[in-house]
């Protein structure tokens, strides 16, 4: 059934439309309705009456969550709702702790935000919520058993979940979407990369079916999405190539043989019969709230590159490096205040990045004063551009104080022209073949006169300097 | 009235000095048991932690430390949860489930010196007005007046055991849609449900969480006023229990000025002529002691309560029984056959009907297509009818009913009724629960021996008010 | 909307539970009654804002400070189906 119909009745125009589901664990201490530690080892040793639905329990919201949530909601452009609620999706399965799950129907945290990729492409987000977790199903290591293993330590960890529209157009910008995505939460500092858990549905179609929307469900890790989204466009290709029918389905994504799976349609669709929590109040958020939640957001990367480049004038390249890194940027921004923000950029975007990553530091490893002190010497010209570089890497792997160092060893650059003067002489004298061959025409013989006498002062000179008083002596000569 | 002495008076001797307190609760738990065989008030009595809890209440009294409920015996109802002690909400699907704590009024009672006795027989998860929706397997309490009809509920066994108890005791017992004040008129006792949120609802069992409230019975006003004076307060395990304090209750107060709205429609045909009678003397004495009668007509209330609150109620708990399922706790299956067949296995085989069919009813009216019409609508019309209420309260202090529009009915009279008429039995006790209002019931009187309730609703928060107004009719 | 059998069906299999051929019909007929009754719902007077509560409960939540959990032994004390430290639950799989 490869449809003709169908692409302008919903709307979409493109060779392959994806939206995604997105479900993140929440970077918090303790659960998201009870005050179990998120962090539980051996099985069933986080767990309490409240995230085990023991008969009895009660709910009760953590504040931190929902900060969390609050202030990815913001960062995502989000609309906040001010009376929020939750509700419970009532549905049977083994890893539920009450067969229902607290998250949020009617009125979730945020709605209608959007996230601006690199390449300026933008993805629109539906909404923004927060919802619970379920238990882990473990299986047995027997095949033949007759029963399934649950940990509930991690039944009730917060998870937010980010529903997009469906305005991906392939897998390279879903892939996109997901880093700009996690570069956000670790901005905002809400998600442990490390120990956290993403995971995806995603809603695949292609134009040659009419669009047939095909979700896969429970995708872990964003490698695997990018994954499961290429294969699924690849099969869907395939399929409709050899003239078989794309059904509206749910298929599952086995990341072990790299393939998505028909899933066991069930033989009746649960309706989750949504109602309003009666054991959790409604959130209001003051306006006074949401501009101190606004304030605590982190400016994004983008923004902040835009930012440096109309304030401080710098190049767009270093800019953009500075802000995807954020210690970097904020040093930027400290030492912008007491030096030329254009020279300052270059200097930290180009020669401290690569000082510091050859020697694997950081920084935060690198004392502040010290840059500082560079900076001022380059600025004034008291030093070359080449000792300079030579003093980065002693900052750096040495800590030594410039200021020091260039006074301890008479670094400073050789300005006084009769110096110059002087070396040039001296080099000239020592090199006639030499400057019989300059006098001829040849360049390289210009060059290796202009290294000589380089050498002899120590990279204290600056280049045009001894390259002027170099033709000026070859002349008179 | 079978005790002699109230509570009060007994916590005032314990204080003194002199009284044998566990030699009095040895007798107790006896008398108990006695009562039990016959009208089986008890799903379980608590024998080793009622005397263990009387050991230490003994020897602290000795050292002096004595509490405001010092040597009472407490019943529970059964949805309640007591910590290692079987909790079942009367029904076959929680047999053997041994909460792992105490529900916060029950230890808040036992802080002061109660002690748990048992837990009392009920409509299974609540769902009832008669006690006899007990779950498969349970024995329905009986009434300690005549053993051959209803306790009422589903509170049934707690008012059972108030009204026959020969010992001090004081009953816990829990309303969602008139399960205090219904049992309590059908045994003659004094039944208070307080406001919604006034007591921590941490260790119920739900039956519907927005209109489930924890209240007492007693022998008489005070003695119930005292033990919902010591389990209320806010409680952070509750993210709905009320941060308000509650004012001191003095059932002793003068009633002079009291503003007493009869309510109209509680009057009408519906309601037993003789019962209607008894409840307007019991008006008249409010009147003599210097309240003023006024007529408030309550028009919505009366025509759409009901469905209001059934519809709720039912969402609600049909979510509430989802987690019933064989995991974790309570009846199991043997497992093998998959997950959705074994859920529905252990379900089928420990549900009793009612609790099948308001499940039913309950998944019925928040499904796709329905929601709107009924959950989402019964929502809405709740908050009318509060603010019908509230209109009422502008020009009185306290509503006045019958509690019920009738008194205990015989089990084969309950039995010849359809679902809809036990639910239509509740006509007069839905209002004040659909809208959070405190309301007790007090005996007033008897038609043929059998007592009769009279119902005063308060406006929220204002138990000062419902207690003094009680007060005035003992 | 039609109270019928399938709706019936529909709804059992939603809340897991499994009715006998009488209870079927049982149901089907209190169903009818029932909900015959409770619409005139649709008649009552209605607010425009939904009474979760009987008052409004709002802005309640607690801080992120770890609890003391159960035991292992506690959290499985309640059930016969556990083995090693887990609990067991009914198979997903056919």
């Amino acid at each position: 059934m490869s449809s003709s119909t169908g692409s302008s009745s919903k709307g979409f125009t493109g060779p392959v439309v994806i939206g995604l589901e997105i479900h993140v664990q929440l970077d918090t201490k303790t659960k998201l309705f009870c005050g179990c530690t998120t962090k539980g080892k051996e099985p069933n040793t986080a767990t309490c009456p409240t995230c085990l639905g023991h008969p009895g329990s009660k709910p009760v919201l953590n504040a931190k969550a929902l900060e969390f949530a609050a202030m990815l909601a913001l960062a995502l452009n989000c609309t906040i709702n001010k009376d929020m609620r939750f509700s419970r999706k009532t549905y049977f399965y083994p890893d539920m702790g009450k067969n229902y799950q607290i998250t949020q129907y009617e009125s979730p945290l945020g709605e209608n935000g959007v996230l601006e990729l690199d390449d300026r492409t933008s993805v629109r987000i539906k909404r923004v919520h927060v919802e619970e977790d379920p238990a882990a199903l473990v299986r047995p290591t027997e095949a033949s058993a007759n029963y399934v293993m649950v940990d509930y330590n991690r039944s009730g960890i917060p998870l937010v979940e980010i529903v997009t529209e469906p305005d991906m157009t392939g897998a390279e910008q879903a892939r996109e979407f997901i880093k700009k995505l996690i570069h956000v939460l670790k901005y905002l500092k809400v998600f442990d990369e490390n120990e956290g858990i993403i995971k995806a549905d995603a809603n695949v179609s292609i134009k040659e079916t009419g669009y047939t929307r095909v979700e896969i469900k429970n995708i872990t890790g964003a490698k695997e999405i990018e994954r499961a989204l290429v294969y699924e466009i690849g099969r869907q290709h395939d399929a409709h190539k050899r003239k078989e029918t794309i059904v509206q389905e749910t298929r599952g994504w086995d990341a072990d043989v790299g393939v998505t799976r028909e899933q066991r349609r069930k033989e009746t669709e649960d309706d989750y019969g949504h109602i309003t929590d009666p054991d959790l109040p409604g959130i209001c958020f003051s306006d006074e709230r949401l501009e101190e939640l606004a304030a605590q957001v982190p400016e994004l990367g983008q923004q902040k590159q835009q930012r440096f480049v109309k304030e401080y004038g710098i190049d767009p390249v270093d800019a953009a490096t500075m802000a995807k890194e954020q210690e970097l940027g904020d040093l930027f921004e400290r030492v912008a205040q007491s030096v030329d923000p254009i020279l300052a950029a270059r200097w930290l975007r180009r020669e401290l990045r690569r000082v510091l990553t050859a020697s694997g530091k950081k920084v935060a490893d690198v004392e502040e004063t010290h840059v500082l002190e560079l900076l001022q010497l380059l600025e004034k010209k008291t030093i070359t551009d080449r000792i300079g570089q030579r003093l980065i890497e002693r900052l750096v792997q040495e800590g030594i104080s410039p200021a020091k160092v260039v006074k301890d060893e008479g670094l400073a650059q050789v300005t006084d022209e009769a110096a110059v003067r002087d070396v040039v002489k001296k080099i000239i004298e020592a090199n006639p073949d030499v400057v019989k061959q300059v006098k001829a025409g040849e360049e390289k013989a210009f060059n290796f006169l202009i290294g000589q006498a380089m050498r002899q002062l120590k990279g204290r000179a600056p280049p045009a300097l001894i390259n002027k008083t170099l033709k000026e002596a070859l002349e008179v000569r | 009235m079978s005790v002699t002495n109230s509570v009060g008076d007994y916590v005032a001797q314990v204080r003194k000095g002199g009284v044998d307190i566990l030699e009095d609760c040895r007798h107790a738990l006896e008398s108990a048991r006695r009562i039990n065989t016959r009208h089986h008030f008890l799903n379980t009595i608590a024998d080793e932690r009622f005397i263990a809890e009387a050991r230490s209440v003994s020897d602290a009294a000795k050292k002096g430390r004595t509490g405001r409920l010092a040597g009472v015996a407490l019943s529970v109802k059964d949805c309640l949860c007591v910590k290692d002690v079987e909790t079942t909400a009367g029904s076959a699907i929680l047999r053997g489930y041994h909460p792992l704590f105490d529900a916060t009024a029950v230890e808040r009672a036992v802080k002061e010196g109660a002690m748990v006795i048992g837990k009392t027989a009920q409509d299974e998860f609540g769902f009832g007005g008669f006690s006899v929706n007990v779950g498969k397997g349970f024995e329905r309490p009986t009434n300690p007046i005549d053993a051959s009809r209803s306790c009422g509920g589903s509170s049934g066994g707690a008012a059972g055991l108030t009204r026959a108890a020969t010992f001090p005791h004081l009953a816990i017992a829990e309303s969602t849609g008139g399960s205090i004040v219904c049992p309590a008129a059908f045994c003659g006792v004094v039944g208070i449900c307080p406001t919604y949120g006034r007591v921590s609802r941490y260790g119920l069992i739900d039956y519907a969480n927005s209109l489930d409230k924890i209240g007492t019975m007693a022998t008489t006003v005070q003695d119930a006023a005292l033990l919902l004076e010591v389990i209320s307060g806010h409680d952070k395990n509750d993210s709905t229990s009320s941060p308000r304090t509650m004012e001191p209750l003095d059932a002793a107060a003068s009633i002079e000025g009291l503003r007493v709205g009869i309510i109209k429609e509680a009057f009408g045909q519906g309601v037993d002529a003789a019962v209607a009678h008894a409840v307007k003397e019991g008006a008249s004495q409010l009147e003599a002691s210097g309240a003023t009668l006024t007529n408030v007509s309550l028009p919505n209330v009366a025509k759409y309560g009901v469905a209001c609150y059934y519809i709720i109620a039912m969402c609600e708990a049909s979510t509430n029984l989802a987690k019933y399922c064989g995991m974790r706790y309570g009846a199991h299956g043997a497992l093998g056959p998959q997950f959705n067949d074994y859920f529905s296995q252990v379900r089928t085989q420990h549900f009793g009907d009612e609790a099948k069919r308001r499940l039913m009813l309950g998944t019925f009216a928040r499904m796709a297509g329905w929601r709107e019409a009924y959950y989402v609508r019964a929502l809405k019309v709740r908050a009318a009818l509060i603010e019908e209420y509230q209109r009422a309260f502008k020009n009185v202090d306290v509503l006045l009913s019958p509690t019920m529009p009738m008194v205990a009915p015989t089990f084969d009279e309950i039995a010849k009724l359809s679902p809809l008429q036990n639910y239509m039995a509740d006509i007069l006790t839905v209002g004040p629960n659909l809208a959070g209002l405190p309301h007790a019931s007090v005996p007033v009187g008897n038609v043929k021996n059998l007592p009769v309730g009279l119902q005063l609703i308060a406006n929220h928060f204002d138990e000062k008010t419902l207690i003094r107004a009680a007060g005035g009719l003992q | 909307m039609t109270v019928d059998e399938a709706l019936i069906d529909a709804v059992a299999a939603n809340a897991r539970i499994t009715l006998t051929e009488k209870e079927r019909i049982k149901f089907l007929q209190d169903f009818k009654d029932i909900l015959d009754a409770f619409s005139t719902i649709a008649d009552a007077p209605a607010a425009e804002n939904p009474a979760i509560h009987p008052e409004p409960v709002r802005d309640v939540v607690r801080q992120d400070t770890p609890t003391p959990c159960l035991s292992q032994d506690d959290a499985l004390r309640n059930t016969q189906h556990k083995k090693g430290g887990y609990f067991k639950g009914p198979k997903v799989a056919r």
